[in-house]
């Protein structure tokens, strides 16, 4: 079964059409980056499996459910990470994770809490304190261990890793390798070029709504980083 | 735990760890406990005082000693509206017009022809009352409260997670309200504490319990209303700006349009053009003084006539007293008729201004208070009306007695040296014409009924709001 797939999906946003027939898929366990610019249709695209968009025509799917027809059978199998995720600044981080998975009906311990946290690498000492004080790299840390403890085998990240210092940014691609390798299937979104190449099993280039490239990793190698970095400029001066 | 409920405790934790939340939850909570306490102990004292001053100007009528009953007529007599309970919450127009009125012959004293606009500007500013308060201010604390409420989520990138993890928008806005519920219920615990100690004075509990719940309905209009802007924009700029906006215009622009356009609609003539016009009606009626006004000469002739003598010394009946009675009957008539005719038209500028209400929950609600308090303008015309009976009939008790206590012989010789004057007393005896006054308020369903439209307006609003949130709750994306 495939985790994710999207066959010549259009969806329109304020009257234009953003994503103008795309297709790809994301096999189980994999991780998939769909690189773009600004503007490109990245969010767009998530947004639309989630639900939130109706797409124009096309379909995705998401484990063989439909999007537009079991939105919440979708949802129940997804975390989502957004752009630019804060959560709630008022709040620790274990109130922040408490919070969301109340909501999502799932209880947890303070051990189960703790164990996520350390697997994401959040210091001890910062999680009790409110969330305005941490720094991006710490509240990214925090949303993606919410993505871990709600146990859904998809994933989607919006841009998880801008803002970041490139440690924490191999920091978090290491994350979202290691998650893979534990059978999660995650579609993430980047303008990041590297850290696509260094994280991903397959990437899609998206420019202006299009699927204008794609590239895959040959088995246990890395994507090559100026292939992918030529095409992406080529096509963004085009 | 329900979500909703999850969801309104984390509104509240996070309100309360807000300084400026709670700075400003504190202003308002003293505020509206001083108001109420002082608005309560203010009203308190006037029930007790404006009670204690009508029984002393009793005592003190009754007191007179012996007299000529004319000289009773115009030492007059003074009756007082003790507020009702409820005006420890809504004062309403009673902090307008005057509350005493000093009863004497053949006038109608000031409060008689209290300003046309009493009531228009009962929607204005006067000293704060916890109903103004609640009315007035209330609603900004909850718009600064309640425009975040989505927005911040919104702003926090928390909207998609949630959503995306099956809380639907339907939750969420259960949620928000539920907390924007507990708000206004806090906040309305000092109407409440005003009802139930009404109550105690012996209020009617429905007019009590209907004048909590408007209010609460009121304030629940405000934030049903801060919430569908919240989910409706996008940048709190915008949801702010909309939000005093519609505080500005429904509590300011509408009643201050209605005002004027109930002058304008339904104009008054002014009270000196009034009063000018009204005396030469009465001076027509003659001078009830002198009993040889020409404008008593038919009387005259009658009576003559009724009891087949030929000169007024030998009627049974003092004739001077005759003409006072008839006099006072005449000039009441033209007098009540000015003071209806007034009335009615205050009435209608009132009447004119509340239909504006149905845009301006503002105005509904200030209605309904002052109709359920019983300190409207229905109210103080019924004073006004029961004020000018008691002065009719005491005074026509004083000229019956006039008539047949005293000659017309004494009567004539009345200024005729100390003799004169003694033989043309009446026995004190005779004061007790007068009989006590005590104002009461409407029935609780007299006020209700008058209430009925503003408060389905109130109802009304609130429901369009909330299915208006719910409909836009259910379209929430991230
Ligand atoms: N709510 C909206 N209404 C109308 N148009 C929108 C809306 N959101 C985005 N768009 C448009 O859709 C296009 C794609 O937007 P999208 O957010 O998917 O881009 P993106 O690839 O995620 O870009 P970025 O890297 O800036 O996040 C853009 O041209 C944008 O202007
Ligand atoms: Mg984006």
């Amino acid at each position: 079964m495939t985790a994710i797939v999207v066959q010549d999906l259009r969806v329109s946003r304020g009257g234009t059409e953003v994503l103008k027939g795309i297709s790809f898929s994301v096999d189980p366990g994999s991780v998939y980056a769909l690189l773009g610019g600004n503007g490109a249709g990245k969010s767009t695209t998530l947004l639309t499996l989630l639900g939130f968009l109706t797409p124009d025509s096309g379909s995705a799917s998401v484990l063989d459910n439909d999007v537009t027809q079991c939105v919440s059978r979708v949802r129940q199998q997804i975390a989502y990470l957004p752009e630019a995720a804060t959560l709630y600044p008022h709040l620790n981080a274990y109130e922040n994770l408490e919070y969301f998975l109340d909501l999502a009906g799932r209880k947890t311990t303070q051990l189960e809490l703790d164990q996520a946290l350390d697997e994401v690498g959040l210091q001890l000492e910062s999680r009790s304190r409110h969330m305005e004080d941490y720094s991006k790299g710490m509240r990214q840390k925090v949303a993606i261990s919410l993505a871990i403890l709600r146990e859904t085998p998809v994933l989607l990240l919006d841009e998880p890793t801008s803002g970041l210092d490139p440690v924490a940014i191999d920091e978090f691609n290491a994350l979202v390798r290691n998650l893979a390798g534990l059978g999660k299937s995650i579609l993430m979104v980047t303008h990041d070029v590297y850290g696509a190449c260094q994280v991903a099993n397959r990437i899609g280039l998206l420019r202006r709504g299009q699927l204008v490239g794609s590239f895959d990793a040959p088995a246990g190698e890395r994507i090559e980083t100026d292939r992918v970095h030529a095409t992406f400029a080529e096509r963004a001066t085009a | 735990m329900s979500s909703a409920v999850r969801i309104a405790r984390e509104e509240w934790r996070q309100w309360l760890r807000s300084r400026l939340a709670v700075l400003s939850f504190a202003v308002f909570t003293i505020l509206l406990l001083v108001t109420t306490v002082l608005t309560t102990l203010d009203v308190q004292e006037a029930r007790h005082l404006r009670l204690h001053q009508q029984g002393q100007a009793e005592e003190a009528f009754y007191s007179q000693p012996d007299r000529h009953p004319h000289r009773m007529v115009h030492y007059g007599h003074y009756v007082f509206r003790t507020p009702p309970p409820l005006a420890m919450f809504e004062p309403g127009v009673d902090s307008v017009t005057g509350q005493s009125l000093f009863l004497e012959g053949h006038r109608q004293n000031s409060a008689m022809f209290a300003d046309a606009r009493a009531e228009p500007r009962a929607g204005g500013f006067g000293p704060l009352s916890p109903a103004k308060l609640y009315h007035l201010f209330l609603p900004l604390l909850i718009i600064a409260l309640g425009h975040g409420v989505i927005l911040r989520e919104r702003e926090a990138r928390t909207l998609g997670p949630l959503l995306s993890q099956g809380v639907t928008g339907a939750h969420l806005y259960r949620g928000k309200l539920l907390a924007l519920g507990a708000l206004v219920g806090f906040l309305s615990l000092p109407a409440l504490f005003s009802s139930i100690a009404a109550t105690a004075l012996g209020e009617s509990l429905i007019a009590s319990m209907m004048l909590y719940i408007a209010n609460v309905l009121y304030l629940g209009i405000w934030a049903a209303l801060a919430l569908s802007v919240s989910i409706a924009t996008r940048a709190r700029g915008v949801a702010l700006g909309i939000l005093s906006a519609v505080w500005v215009l429904t509590v300011l622009v509408v009643p201050r349009v209605g005002v004027t356009s109930a002058s304008a609609t339904l104009p008054t003539e002014g009270k000196i053009l009034t009063d000018m016009r009204m005396n030469d009606d009465l001076r027509k009626l003659g001078d009830g003084h002198n009993a040889s006004d020409p404008a008593f000469a038919q009387l005259r002739t009658d009576l003559l006539a009724q009891y087949n003598v030929n000169r007024v010394e030998d009627l049974p009946v003092n004739f001077r007293g005759i003409v006072a009675s008839k006099s006072e009957t005449d000039l009441t008539a033209t007098l009540n008729a000015y003071a209806e005719k007034r009335m009615k038209r205050e009435l209608a500028q009132a009447g004119h201004l509340a239909a504006y209400g149905l845009v301006s929950p503002y105005l509904a609600v200030g209605g309904a208070s002052r109709h359920l308090a019983g300190t409207d303008l229905e109210t103080h015309h019924r004073f006004l009306r029961e004020a000018e009976t008691a002065r009719y009939e005491f005074v026509q008790g004083l000229n019956k007695a006039h008539i047949e206590k005293l000659s017309y012989v004494d009567d004539m010789n009345r200024n005729n040296g100390e003799e004169g004057g003694r033989r043309a007393r009446i026995d004190a005896a005779n004061w007790q014409v007068l009989e006590e006054f005590r104002f009461t308020p409407d029935s609780a369903n007299e006020r209700i009924s008058r209430a009925t439209s503003k408060l389905t307006w109130l109802v009304l609003w609130f429901l369009v709001l909330v299915c208006f949130g719910l409909i836009s709750a259910r379209r929430l994306t991230p």
